[in-house]
């Protein structure tokens, strides 16, 4: 039975391909994930073992506030211990080392390194051998105006040894003499970032504080083991300066350990959506094999006449399957190779550049490649085997295959159980439930749906088909009912666009609900004429000085910074605005509950209302804080303000930094011109001062907003792009529903041939067909995708989003989209209709 | 009076291969198929009468030779040409599967004339509805009607554009001796009563016994003809032809 099987699945090679093209494209993603998992992940393994290859010892402080995502803001080194640690026997060298925000500025006045790109570092370069850095070109930087540039950074900018060099730090923006060009280990630029180097006092002062640095990297002499040496040099630190040692192996393994972090939610971000393009896959390899069942009635039912059991026609069936799943999945893997590059490309474009050196390709990848493609691809067919297995010896011998449809009753009663558990679900999250029963309950409202579908698919194709029967006449009323004429398969093509134009719309209205949130708030809150801000992902920001140097405009009357810190607050820690409440009147307003946003001291917090609700606080409730450099305190709640996801839920006072050696710096700067004054005459001032030294972007209020709210489209534009692979899917489920329909009607075809339809009649007819179910699929997933995101901006309303507003645009974008999407998908389905030979589709036998 | 002609075959033959394996399915073929007249054509099962029909109804291609239908030249024309030239020429009856099930028995009827985007002659449809007796049917899709009355609403559809020439294949090959009376009465009546010009291929004596005319063909060669013929001088012919 298996050999029979197997003939007779390598006999139908076009039915072979179709199911196999659906498995590739939906394993393609999911190898293609994986394996730029692994390739990131060991990139950045390699360079971190690379980094620390000689350090045998770290020294750190112990001080830290830990923030989401495995990050953690650390408290610097007094660079006086290391005199001590240079004095612990078995010590051979000990350098200070500074990992801080610096920008590089281009001779053309703009900053190297994207926005929102890898980081841009400061740091120290030494001649000591532990240090991080090879000088290739020049020599070590030495005094407050020599630097060192990372060789990629000084390529990138068209430096050469003797040039002038900007770089902006916490401290200001300098001008300094380029006498250097090094390696980091053996690469140019670890990982796109880019690094400014100086000697290690000026490093200190321009960076981060005068005498402090972030660690010292130590080298042994040889005598002792990494864990002696280690104990030798904490016993020997003073326990006052709360320092740490680790050994060389400890830091290289915590680093990769964050780094792996980050990377997991990225790839676990990139998991989830070739999971739904492979459900998606799912749907298509599942119809594929429903119809191809379908039409080996005839098949199926002589093989049951002449002795088969209902068994071995079910087992012929999942024997090709597992045949389609082997080879589909084996291309599958293969094609995702070219998938990788295809996400480092897709990030690259939305400003998310990752270093992948090489291709790592892991046995696991391709394991689970071909488990879950093989897997998925039998449990596809199960259904339609099981079908074909109860088909009756003498089955009536029809010319198309008309799959029977089940009782509707049944269907809608199930589908509604379902549909109310859903509900149920995503009642009780609104309720503070966890994110996971939302997430189920998202997936049951999606099944729900999905089960109603063959029993809505007739209606909706009629009603979507009938303002196209009246334009077009005979060829559009025969689109109309071929669309509608077998509800279970029109149902099962359109569901893969139903999911993703629901996903979509639904990201798409949680993004324009945002934007409008964000120009709501951003408009009622900030009122200045212009804003200078940075867009680099939370790493360093604008230095503290530049605001004054503003307000010290002629033209100015008022400037104010806005900033955050990490510290620790209620056990945990957190982001917190800070502000300057002396000037921020009449430039930032908070909307104050109670209290007074300008009266806010250098040991008081405001709070958002709602926390204070949740948590019970009223003003004067004293909160004890850690800040970064371990420095405890206690502030005292004097207001309370409108929540609104983007102030946060903290404000404190800059002033409450003064005595820290934390760093400090400004994300953006609000300005309000004096009364009179040319705003392009102030424009170009504040832009000397500021960008022009590639410190921030200038932008006047209404620029800031559009700026601020489309910093949105970025986001969405990755998982639009994400889900992009899922459409393709959709449109081959079209493509390959279309040819085996197409093929399945040749009869009627030629003989609608015969009696006077024309080749151009043929295909509109198909490609109407096409686009008709397209529209079910595009229709219902954006009335689903609308509700859903309805539903779940009501759900999350509390998270900051508040008012649901509806995506026309997109929503209009992807009708036209569903349109093109129909005829695309038609064109070699509509060719094969055009080219049916007359003669023999119309032949009695 | 000799009526004039609604189709002319003119020395057509069909060669399918070549070589050793070469098969004339016509060789040489020349006829002509009177307006107003049902003529049957027969012949044992590959003696090239399908062929024939076919080459004649423009649905395929002859090797060498003429077809004109209608006062049309069939060679040379293009394929919408000749597509324009089913629509509006010709009629067709085949032996089953003649409809659109997707369509009722009306839009079935009015099939070639809405493809061709008109809308035809209302009291001559209403005239070859009545005929068939089906008015009752049209909102009837064709699951919902008998094998009989399928094939006279292909019958009607082959009428609705008052074509020059109806060709049917085997109408009644798969109906019962009553119902296939009943269509092959509908079509007699179609060219007694209304004018029209069918040509039928068949192999049934009694179905052939219909026609004015029957034309016998051989190997791909005219072996004879009758006119009024009557089943039993057809069967007599037909053992005659097959020594």
């Amino acid at each position: 039975m298996f050999r029979l099987s197997l003939k007779m699945t390598l006999a139908r090679k076009g039915r072979l391909i179709l199911t196999s093209l659906a498995i590739i494209l939906g394993t393609s993603f999911l190898s293609g994930t994986y394996i730029f998992s692994d390739t990131l992940n060991k990139t950045f393994e390699r360079l971190f073992s690379d980094v620390f290859r000689d350090v045998d010892a770290y020294v750190r402080s112990s001080s830290f506030v830990e923030v989401d995502f495995g990050g953690e803001q650390r408290s610097s080194t007094p660079i006086e211990a290391l005199e001590t640690v240079l004095a612990v026997p078995g010590v051979k060298d000990a350098v200070g080392d500074i990992q801080g925000f610096a920008r590089i500025i281009g001779k053309d006045g703009t900053p190297l390194g994207a926005d929102n790109g890898p980081p841009t570092f400061g740091g120290i370069a030494a001649s000591n051998i532990v240090g991080l850095w090879n000088i290739e070109e020049g020599r070590l930087a030495v005094g407050p105006t020599e630097v060192v540039l990372d060789k990629a950074s000084a390529e990138n900018g068209d430096f050469v040894l003797g040039d002038k060099v900007r770089v902006n730090a916490q401290s200001g923006s300098r001008e300094f003499t380029l006498v250097g060009i090094a390696n980091y280990g053996d690469v140019s630029s670890p990982g796109g970032a880019t690094f400014a180097l100086f000697d290690q006092p000026t490093a200190s002062e321009f960076l981060l504080k005068p005498g402090l640095v972030d660690a010292f990297l130590i080298q042994g002499d040889g005598s002792l083991s990494d864990e002696e040496l280690a104990n030798a040099v904490d016993k020997a630190l003073d326990p006052a300066d709360k320092l740490e040692t680790l050994t060389g192996a400890e830091i290289t393994e915590e680093t990769q350990g964050q780094i792996q972090t980050v990377l997991n939610f990225l790839t676990t971000f990139l998991k989830v959506f070739s999971y739904i393009a492979l459900g998606i896959g799912c749907f298509v390899i599942y119809n594929v094999f429903s119809i191809t069942a379908a039409q080996r009635l005839r098949e199926n039912a002589l093989m049951r006449a002449i002795g088969a059991s209902k068994r071995q026609v079910a087992t012929a069936l999942l024997v090709e399957a597992t045949i389609v799943g082997v080879l589909g999945s084996l291309m599958g893997f293969v094609a995702g190779i070219g998938i990788s590059r295809g996400l480092s490309a897709l990030l690259k474009a939305f400003g998310a550049e990752l270093p992948t050196k090489g291709l790592t390709i892991q046995t696991s990848a391709f394991v689970t490649t071909m488990i879950v493609g093989v897997l998925v691809t039998i449990f596809s067919a199960v259904f339609p085997a099981l079908r074909a297995g109860r088909v009756l010896p003498l089955a009536a011998l029809r010319d198309t295959a008309l799959e029977t449809i089940g009782s509707n009753v049944k269907r809608f009663v199930i589908a509604f159980i379902i549909l109310a558990l859903g509900i149920v679900a995503i009642m009780a999250a609104a309720n503070d439930a966890p994110l996971g029963v939302l997430g189920l309950g998202v997936l049951f409202v999606f099944t729900a749906v999905l089960i109603m579908g063959p029993g809505i698919s007739r209606p909706v194709a009629l009603t979507l088909g009938q303002p196209i029967r009246k334009i077009r006449g005979v060829t559009g009323g025969m689109a109309r009912q071929n669309a509608a004429r077998n509800p279970k398969r029109t149902a099962r093509t359109a569901a893969p666009v139903l999911i993703g134009v629901a996903l979509v719309t639904a990201f798409a209205s949680f993004a324009s609900s945002f934007k409008s949130e964000i120009r709501d708030t951003i408009g009622s809150q900030f009122k200045g004429d212009f804003a200078i801000s940075v867009s680099n992902n939370g790493f360093g920001g604008l230095p503290i000085t530049l605001v004054d140097e503003i307000g010290a405009l002629p033209e100015v009357a008022q400037a104010t910074g806005l900033g955050f810190a990490t510290i620790t607050l209620d056990g945990k820690g957190r982001f917190v605005q800070v502000i300057n409440p002396k000037t921020t009147a009449g430039l930032i307003d908070l909307e104050m509950v109670s209290g007074s946003q300008s009266a806010l001291s250098a040991n008081g917090i405001l709070v958002s209302d709602t926390r204070a609700i949740a948590k019970d606080w009223s003003i004067g409730t004293p909160l004890d804080i850690v800040l970064v450099d371990g420095t405890t305190k206690t502030v005292t709640i004097e207001g309370t303000f409108v929540a609104s996801g983007f102030t946060g839920s903290y404000v404190i006072n800059r002033d409450l930094f003064a005595d820290t050696t934390n760093t400090l710096f400004d994300n953006s700067i609000y300005v309000t011109l004096k009364p009179g004054v040319s705003a392009d005459v102030a424009r170009a001032k504040i832009e000397a001062l500021s960008s022009e030294k590639g410190l921030g972007k200038v932008e006047s209020r209404a620029e800031f907003i559009d700026a601020q709210s489309s910093q949105i489209d970025q986001f969405f534009g990755i998982i639009y792009g994400l889900l992009f692979l899922s459409i393709i899917i959709a449109i081959v489920g079209i493509v390959i529903t279309l040819l085996l329909s197409v093929f399945e009607r040749r009869r009627e075809i030629g003989l609608l041939r015969a009696v006077g339809m024309t080749r151009g009649q043929a295909w509109e007819s198909v490609t109407w067909e096409s686009v008709i179910t397209s529209f079910i699929g595009a229709v219902t997933g954006i009335v689903l995708g609308i509700v859903m995101g309805a539903v779940l901006i009501t759900v999350l309303s509390t998270n900051g989003i508040s008012t649901f507003r509806l995506p026309v645009g997109t929503t209009i974008f992807i009708l036209i989209m569903a349109f093109i999407v129909g005829v695309i998908a038609a064109v070699y389905p509509a060719w094969r209709a055009t080219r049916t030979d007359i003669i023999s589709a119309i032949a009695t036998n | 009076m000799t009526n004039p002609s609604a189709a002319v075959a003119t020395t057509v033959s069909k060669i399918y291969g070549s070589g050793d394996s070469e098969v004339r399915a016509l060789d040489d073929v020349s006829v002509q198929f009177e307006k107003g007249k049902f003529t049957a054509i027969m012949g044992p099962s590959g003696s090239g009468k399908s062929t024939l029909m076919h080459c004649m109804a423009g649905l395929d291609a002859l090797t060498s030779g003429n077809v004109s239908v209608g006062g049309t030249e069939l060679a040379g024309l293009s394929d919408k040409a000749l597509t324009g030239l089913r629509r509006e020429q010709i009629g067709f009856i085949f032996q089953a599967f003649n409809l659109i099930p997707t369509l009722d028995a009306e839009e079935n009827i009015l099939l070639p004339l809405s493809l061709g985007g008109q809308k035809g002659d209302a009291a001559w449809i209403d005239q070859v509805i009545d005929t068939i007796g089906l008015r009752d049917r049209l909102d009837h899709r064709p699951s919902e009607l008998s094998g009989g009355q399928q094939q006279r609403v292909a019958v009607a559809r082959a009428l609705a554009s008052k074509p020059a020439i109806i060709f049917a294949d085997e109408p009644t090959g798969n109906l019962d001796s009553k119902t296939g009376g009943e269509v092959l009465s509908f079509m007699r009546r179609a060219v007694t009563d209304l004018g029209q010009t069918i040509v039928m291929v068949t192999h049934d004596a009694v179905a052939a016994s219909y026609a004015d005319r029957i034309v016998f063909l051989k190997d791909g060669k005219i072996a004879g003809e009758m006119t009024e013929p009557t089943p039993d001088r057809v069967l007599d012919y037909l053992k005659h032809l097959g020594e």
